[in-house]
């Protein structure tokens, strides 16, 4: 099943067009890694797929992203609602400098999602251990979010992300500033995670996104050079420029 | 190997020294097996002897070959023809370092046939082994020019050889019902023989190798076989 479809999307910055003319089809319920250089434009198309490239005044995006077959670009879109789908994760662990409940509970709250506090506890310990977190924090979670190691706030942010149940989850590059048990940790989740979500994860480890995708586009100069089964990718794959990419021969 | 140079040099140099060792390995095997079926058709003994002493070389290879592939998957994790190049020099260096064993064989067997064996049987000998030289010679060049198409070449003139195989053993059941003399050399050489066919085999694996490596896919289809073996009873 297709969950998100693009179709020919161009994104500017200013002048500068940073896509070109990108079509891909997102499965649901796997994990899609998008590969490539620094400034390929991997992390834009993801940017594009929760309309976060909104908040950059001098970008404009066009065609068409299809999520359940609804065009997320239309005028009529809710950002608001479409962000609560399609929750994100970035890069460096981003905790809210608030308790690990309140960081959690912080997306249900202003989505109106839990109707007691019963419930609100509920979505917490759900999403906490969803993260495998919970046994780690289930006593301390009324202290700073901050106060955890790096793995672990990233497993937090994982946890918010998933505490409004979304559809689809955008990881940036969700383990580069993870060591590798911590990092392993998080590969074990996503791979738990696809049950219930459609993952699309950016990564500059080749080997990461051959451990837990499987399917891999692979973006250079602002291009989708390829895209198709991780194992087809890392095998054999059909573009001489993918082959020259993933076995460290780009110049 | 046409690909663009890695920007990490020094894996480039072991991508390319593992190649090497592969090439080198598969010459010490052609020459085996040159030196072994010279032997036994001209009676020379010294080649024989040199074959048995110098297979010691092709199992360093086959050690080396495997020490590198380990290496090189352990500290570079190789992606997509890397990998492929990687996972076939192992391959490769298991067949080859088989094609060193029956070449032995033949030379061990070799120092123990009379000296003078019957022309009709060295001639058939020298049918089925030319073919299996040419064949070991042109799956080496295959993989010198990363050559699908010439590994496919390789792989459906096995048939013949398996043809050539069974004439060869029926010369050699006749040379055994003749007189009961017969019986040591003509067991001899129905080994000599098998062994030679066996390389053969050896061979079509390297081509379906070859092919891999190449297309990044598996040669389709049953291996093409010629007449049933007579003796033997497997294949």
């Amino acid at each position: 099943m297709i969950k998100i479809k693009a179709k020919d999307v161009d994104v500017f910055y200013g002048k500068k067009q940073a896509l070109f003319n990108i079509s891909l089809d997102i499965e649901e319920n796997q994990v899609t890694a998008l590969i490539g250089p620094s400034g390929c434009g991997k992390s834009t198309f993801l940017r594009c797929l929760n309309r976060m490239n909104d908040v950059i005044d001098i970008c404009s995006v066009k065609g068409e992203i299809l999520i359940n077959d609804f065009n997320i670009n239309d005028k009529g879109c809710d950002v608001v609602r479409l962000r609560e789908k399609i929750g994100m994760v970035f890069q460096k662990p981003n905790p809210f400098p608030k308790t690990l409940y309140e960081n959690v509970s912080y997306g249900p709250t202003i989505h109106g999602i839990a109707q007691s506090k019963q419930e609100m506890d509920e979505i917490v310990e759900t999403s906490l251990k969803k993260a495998a977190l919970w046994e780690e924090v289930k006593d301390r979670l009324h202290e700073p979010g901050t106060g955890l190691s790096g793995g672990q706030q990233q497993r937090l942010c994982i946890a918010r992300a998933i505490s409004v149940s979304p559809e689809v989850i955008l990881m940036d590059e969700p383990c580069s500033a993870l060591d590798p048990i911590a990092t392993a940790q998080i590969e074990e989740l996503i791979d738990g995670l696809k049950k219930e979500h459609t993952i699309i994860i950016v990564t500059h480890s080749m080997a990461q996104a051959a451990r837990v995708s499987q399917n891999t586009g692979f973006f250079h100069l602002g291009q989708l050079i390829e895209h198709g089964s991780t194992d087809k990718i890392f095998k054999n794959p059909d573009n001489k420029k993918t082959q020259d990419y993933i076995t460290g021969r780009f110049g | 190997m046409s690909e663009a140079a890695h920007t990490v040099k020094s894996y480039e140099e072991e991508l390319k020294n593992l190649n090497a060792n592969i090439i080198k390995m598969g010459s010490a095997c052609e020459e085996a097996l040159g030196k072994a079926i010279q032997a036994i058709t001209t009676r020379n003994s010294d080649f024989a002897e040199a074959v048995i002493k110098d297979d010691e070389k092709i199992d360093k290879y086959e050690a080396l070959v495997e020490q590198q592939v380990v290496n090189l998957i352990a500290l570079r994790q190789p992606m997509a023809i890397d990998l492929r190049e990687t996972v076939t020099a192992l391959k490769m260096s298991s067949d080859l370092e088989r094609i060193g064993d029956l070449a032995k064989n033949i030379s061990k067997r070799t120092l123990l046939l009379n000296e003078n064996l019957p022309k009709n049987l060295v001639d058939s000998l020298i049918r089925v082994s030319s073919n299996v030289q040419k064949q070991l010679k042109s799956t080496l060049d295959a993989y010198l020019e990363r050559s699908a198409p010439m590994a496919v070449n390789v792989w459906e003139s096995d048939e013949q050889i398996d043809d050539l195989t069974n004439l060869c053993m029926q010369e050699v059941i006749k040379y055994l019902k003749e007189n009961e003399k017969n019986l040591e050399d003509g067991t001899h050489l129905l080994f000599v023989t098998k062994n030679i066919e066996r390389i053969g085999d050896h061979t079509t694996n390297i081509a379906e190798q070859i092919f891999y490596l190449v297309k990044g896919e598996y040669l389709e289809g049953d291996r093409p076989k010629g007449t049933e073996p007579i003796v033997t009873g497997e294949k």
